[in-house]
């Protein structure tokens, strides 16, 4: 069996996904090239951080503890919190959002008249997606590893592993959503917006959970929650939390394929 | 109209037409841009699709290929579902889309091996070569930098490479000067030699004219007209006009089959006539001294227009 979309789509990603993970590695260069300093004054920050009014403590630590101290406890803050899951899904709902973008350029009338069921198209589109996120996860986590001993930070190789595939769960089902919007609309801008807009709610339903009590029972569906509510970088790989991600993953991709087949392809 | 089983004695059921639409209807939101389309078209056959932008031609074609679901009817490829055995009708049809639009990051090379994995045809891409050639087309190019002839060209290309049974064709000479008409007008007539068959949409008449066995007339979603061109032809004026010295009787004139327009101005006398009435227009003519004589076969466009006069004072 040829994987011909799959093989496609991904030679089409090539090039960016180059400098994709050169970005991933100068950000945990960066990151990891401060923390000498960071650490000196670590006590002092984490002070600082805990006098913040407890609103914000909450959106910049994701709900969780905040411990510059530790290698981990700081990767966690700065790099695993915001600037690492924004870069991921940025990358993800990109790449999900493919397909539509070849129906909104209108390439798509021309590869579905080829012998290939929408199905299939919309499977290895999604295949490709997952594939990309894998690429740059890897590239991540090698940095962490790489730059983070030669920095003397000795970042565990399991914790960062279940770090980086919890973040990478979490692009693809962002990437999922976008496939589904677009699978549903075939509006390249639906496809990038919606789940986009989506993502910032999960992320503060999953910030505020721990302050606003009602957000409490629902904090669980945040994909933000199944990520890092775990704190992966120091407790390692939840199995319940990873089940959680790839149902849900499941569930929108299987959605996307259900009604892609069930539509006029938009010229 | 069905092809009778030839052999004595053999009974054949007579084989699926190549396309065939059934009541076709198809609505996007409350407007019905199709509206129950009956059309069967057999194997070998070019069949002219033609009429105005928007009248509904790119709607049927998406429809045949399975890219838009239809509201009621259904049409079929050799016997297969458009849209329920869509993959299975796409291996048999070669698709020239309006405005195609492909990836302007490859070459063309690249493009038709991509559809050739898909088709899993490999040799495809020989095939693919072969027509690029003939048709003066460098694969090699990316495709945003091929002029929109070229990009023409490389959607043709693509749409024959597989030798498919049925080639469907929107609009497929859009762009192309007239010495690239001519090659893929033979390329048309090749396709059929083999036994395959051709559908293709035009909102031009004379383009239609030239190679077309038969031509369905479409108009805002309805099919007002399917003829042989033959029959077509014949149902074309001939533009008579002729300089005589002296008085007309305009009698036996007008009793002429079909005669339109019949005025005498000047010493001329001017009128339209279908080709089996010419020899009766001669032989009145005859009659008088002629000074001067034109005769000029009316476009198909003109018989085109009269037919959605026609269709346009049914619906008024």
């Amino acid at each position: 069996m040829r994987l011909s979309v799959f093989a496609r789509t991904a030679r089409d990603q090539r090039r960016s996904m180059v400098a994709w993970a050169i970005g991933l590695v100068l950000l945990v260069g960066m990151y990891v090239g401060v923390y000498p300093s960071v650490k000196g004054s670590g006590s002092s920050f984490t002070k600082l951080i805990d006098q913040m009014p407890k609103t914000f403590r909450a959106l910049f630590t994701t709900g969780g503890g905040v411990d510059f101290t530790t290698p981990a406890g700081y990767l966690n803050t700065e790099l695993l919190t915001f600037m690492g899951p924004m870069l991921v899904l940025v990358y993800a709902i990109g790449a999900g959002s493919a397909l539509a973008g070849e129906e909104d350029r209108g390439t798509l009338d021309l590869l579905l008249a080829n012998p290939i069921g929408r199905a299939r198209v919309l499977l290895e589109k999604f295949a490709a997606l997952a594939a990309g996120v894998a690429v740059l996860m890897t590239a991540l986590w090698l940095a962490l590893l790489v730059e983070g001993s030669a920095a003397g930070m000795d970042v565990p190789l399991a914790h960062a592993a279940a770090a980086v595939l919890h973040l990478g769960l979490l692009g693809v089902e962002f990437g999922a959503l976008a496939l589904l919007v677009g699978a549903l609309t075939g509006r390249l801008a639906l496809a990038r917006a919606v789940p986009a807009g989506v993502a910032v709610a999960a992320y503060l339903v999953n910030g505020f959970a721990s302050i606003v009590s009602w957000l409490g029972p629902i904090r669980a569906s945040s994909p933000f929650y199944q990520y890092i509510g775990h704190d992966p970088l120091r407790t390692g790989l939840s199995p319940t939390a990873v089940l959680v991600s790839v149902l849900g993953i499941a569930v929108l991709v299987g959605l996307a394929t259900a009604s892609f087949r069930r539509r006029d392809v938009l010229t | 109209m069905g092809v009778v089983g030839g052999e004595a004695g053999v009974d054949h059921p007579p084989p699926d037409p190549v396309v065939r639409l059934e009541g076709l209807t198809k609505d996007y939101g409350r407007h019905r841009a199709l509206d129950g389309i009956d059309l069967t078209v057999g194997p070998g056959e070019i069949f002219g699709y033609l009429g105005p932008n928007g009248a509904g031609k790119t709607t049927t074609i998406r429809l045949l290929l399975g890219l838009l679901r239809p509201t009621a009817g259904r049409a079929t490829v050799l016997g297969l579902d458009s849209w329920r055995d869509s993959t299975a009708v796409h291996a048999r049809a070669g698709y020239l889309p309006g405005e195609p639009t492909m990836n302007g990051r490859l070459t063309g090379r690249e493009l038709v091996s991509y559809f050739a994995a898909l088709r899993r045809r490999p040799a495809d891409v020989t095939s693919a070569t072969g027509l690029a050639d003939r048709f003066d087309l460098d694969l090699d190019r990316r495709i945003r930098a091929l002029s929109r002839g070229n990009r023409q060209k490389l959607a043709i290309v693509q749409a024959f490479m597989s030798d498919p049974d049925l080639v469907v064709l929107d609009e497929p000479t859009s762009g192309l000067d007239p010495l690239v008409q001519q090659e893929f007008h033979q390329l048309l007539g090749e396709t059929t030699a083999r036994g395959a068959t051709v559908l293709f949409s035009s909102h031009v008449l004379n383009e239609v004219d030239r190679v077309a066995d038969r031509v369905g007339i479409i108009r805002q979603g309805r099919l007002v007209a399917v003829e042989h061109l033959a029959d077509l032809r014949a149902k074309a004026l001939h533009r008579v006009e002729a300089r005589i010295t002296g008085p007309v009787d305009l009698g036996p004139f007008r009793s002429l089959d079909g005669v339109r327009d019949l005025t005498v101005e000047d010493g001329v006398l001017r009128c339209g006539v279908p080709r089996p009435s010419l020899d009766g227009l001669i032989k009145a003519l005859g009659r008088y001294p002629v000074a001067d004589l034109s005769v000029t076969e009316a476009d198909l466009e003109e018989l085109f227009l009269a037919y959605y006069s026609e269709a346009s004072a049914d619906a008024a």
